[in-house]
């Protein structure tokens, strides 16, 4: 039986360099064994290059990493042959079948033939692919087909960490929701641990038992989704208003209330510890305003929040055409974060992140 | 060593599944045996030809076979790295060796399967072999060497550049290792002393020579030990550096 660290992954002071760009910066992680670890982070935050160091495939410039109790730059034929890859871009061969393919790897892996055809089958069925014309070559498969047989093909050896980069990106709703329940069947039944790296917060609030945010190379939090949720306040005030021009206004009226607030088109969003503490407060200052209120509701914070809160920009602004359905409204927008005037107190430093030239249809104001 | 089969299958089973690539490589050897052999086999009426034009020519047709699965060899390599399937196989334990040499050697196979048509087609033509079938076999030797020989250049120029143009490109250099030889007619004949100098290093003349001899004279043993210490040397080089650079390329932790 494996014990849980044989399935762990720890790093410290992990760091990679390309010339003079330093693409991650000093990572610490540690990751506990039979958990789904969440890494998240913007495209070019350097989640990726991660990924490759953990599996072997970039020497780190400096810095340690354990993966599955083997040391990645001195036993890595060792750590190979404990974990498992989905890199983003999937690793197919368009001209064969994906039994072959699968038979071919298990085979790569020591399998007898016997053993190896039967592994195909197995994982054909587990990533509900059985049903697929036995003859049809691989470069005829949808993309969502292509990303399940790219994981079965890192499953082919029992892997105990499983390591699965971007596995949504680019996927619609139905495919992106049977990777889901395949991730979480893998972890919960075989005890995998998965580190799983994505743009969409969604993904790793449902899935993480833990998550880590990377911006810039530099891991910006860590934690449960809860905690850090907890980190913007356990609870948000979405306040409605007819048009845009009173929502800034608003916000600007409650600066004395809600230190955290978030324009976002007609809507305020802003974070308290107890929301019933402060709404009568909102209320009578919105009034006060002038301003009609057309809705007011009180949620949980989304990793979202977290996420805009610590980077300055919303995890997917830089791809936004691969939206999830499920990821809701706003997301499409072009992100402008920076400090207001009106509280006066240190604020983030300004930065703006541009959304591909995008033009801004919304605006988002984060203040501290 | 499992790898290295599991891997040459595979690269069998791929390059069989493009027949439009494999044609024209066909269609090239079969052309020089025609054309050549029509145009040019009053050559063997010159005065110390030993053998017929069609013995002679033949190698060429070889040669310009091994260029063409060479050419395979080295597009198989590329497109599976652009298709990030190289990356995919680099993570399992299989062996560097394998992964290079299995597209190699399948390659040199399939030329394997094309010089025993090309002989085939040659006996039909009327080739008379001076050492009869096991000097033939010899011949599909020599040529399975040098197709691996060719290979590993392909591989080595596919795994440097990593580009499909760029290692397309890189296949012009097998031009002067044909041509720049006694590839129409015996060296003795050739009158521009650079050409006869140029034919005299370049590799591509001994393994003609090998291959002639075996065809036209009988079981000559110089030509055919050259022949064969030179296809080795050529083939060790070029497999060694693919190595070598599939080793630099894939550097893993």
């Amino acid at each position: 039986m494996t014990t849980d660290s044989d399935r762990s992954i720890t790093t410290s002071g992990l760091r990679r360099d390309f010339g003079p760009l330093r693409a991650v910066a000093d990572v610490d992680l540690a990751v506990e064994g039979g958990t789904v670890f969440g890494f998240l982070g913007p495209n070019g935050a350097g989640k990726s290059t991660v990924v490759k160091m953990l599996t072997t495939i970039l020497r780190p410039t400096a810095g340690q990493a354990l993966v599955a109790g083997y040391d990645v730059q001195r036993q890595g034929a060792k750590v190979r042959s404990a974990i498992g890859v989905a890199l983003q871009d999937v690793g197919l061969d368009a001209l064969m079948t994906a039994r072959e393919l699968l038979a071919l790897q298990a085979r790569l892996f020591g399998a007898s033939a016997a053993e190896a055809r039967e592994t195909a089958e197995r994982l054909l069925v587990t990533v509900d692919l059985s049903d697929v014309d036995p003859k049809k070559r691989v470069g005829e498969y949808s993309g969502g087909m292509k990303r399940r047989l790219d994981l079965a093909l890192a499953l082919v050896h029992d892997p105990l960490v499983l390591f699965l980069d971007e596995p949504t990106t680019g996927l619609d709703p139905v495919s992106r929701a049977a990777i889901w329940e395949e991730v979480r069947r893998l972890n919960r039944e075989q005890g995998i641990t998965v580190f799983l790296t994505t743009q969409y917060l969604e993904e790793a609030d449902r899935l993480a038992d833990r998550v880590a945010i990377i911006d810039r190379g530099r891991i910006v939090a860590e934690g449960t989704p809860r905690e850090l949720k907890r980190r913007v306040g356990d609870e948000v005030v979405d306040l409605q208003f007819g048009d845009d021009g009173e929502a800034e206004r608003a916000a600007g009226v409650l600066a004395g209330v809600a230190p955290q607030r978030q324009v976002s088109g007609p809507e305020v969003r802003i974070y308290a510890a107890v929301a019933a503490e402060i709404v009568p407060e909102v209320v009578r200052r919105i009034d006060e305003a002038g301003l009609s209120l057309r809705g007011l509701s009180v949620a949980q914070p989304t990793l979202d929040d977290v996420f805009l809160r610590l980077t300055g920009r919303r995890a997917e602004s830089a791809d936004a055409g691969d939206q999830p359905a499920e990821a809701g409204g706003g997301s499409d927008d072009a992100v402008e974060t920076g400090s207001r005037g009106g509280g006066g107190a240190a604020t983030d430093a300004a930065r703006t992140s541009d959304a591909g030239g995008r033009t801004a249809s919304r605006r988002q104001e984060v203040q501290k | 060593m499992i790898d290295v089969v599991l891997l040459v299958r595979r690269s069998l089973l791929t390059t069989l599944r493009v027949p439009a690539a494999i044609i024209p490589s066909i269609a090239i050897s079969v052309f020089f045996l025609f054309v050549y052999n029509s145009g040019l086999s009053s050559v063997s009426a010159l005065p110390g030809f030993q053998g017929s034009y069609l013995g002679f020519i033949l190698p060429v047709s070889i040669v310009s076979a091994a260029v063409s699965g060479a050419g395979l060899a080295g597009q198989a390599l590329i497109r599976d790295i652009e298709a990030g399937y190289f990356t995919k196989v680099l993570l399992t334990p299989a062996s560097r060796l394998s992964i290079v040499w299995g597209p190699m050697i399948a390659s040199a196979i399939l030329l394997v399967a094309q010089v025993v048509a090309i002989l085939l087609l040659g006996l039909l033509l009327g080739l008379n072999p001076a050492t009869g079938w096991l000097g033939m076999l010899a011949v599909v030797g020599y040529a399975f060497l040098w197709g691996m020989a060719f290979a590993g250049y392909a591989a080595f120029m596919a795994l440097r550049t990593k580009n499909s143009a760029a290692a397309q490109a890189a296949t012009f250099a097998f031009f002067p290792l044909i041509f720049l030889s006694a590839t129409f007619v015996p060296l003795e004949y050739i009158q521009a002393g650079w050409l006869r100098a140029a034919a005299k290093v370049n590799p591509t003349t001994y393994v003609f020579d090998a291959m002639r001899a075996l065809l036209n004279e009988g079981w000559s043993v110089r030509p055919l030990l050259v022949g064969l210490a030179v296809t080795l040397a050529f083939a060790s080089l070029t497999g060694g550096l693919a190595l070598w650079e599939a080793r630099r390329a894939t550097r893993l932790a």
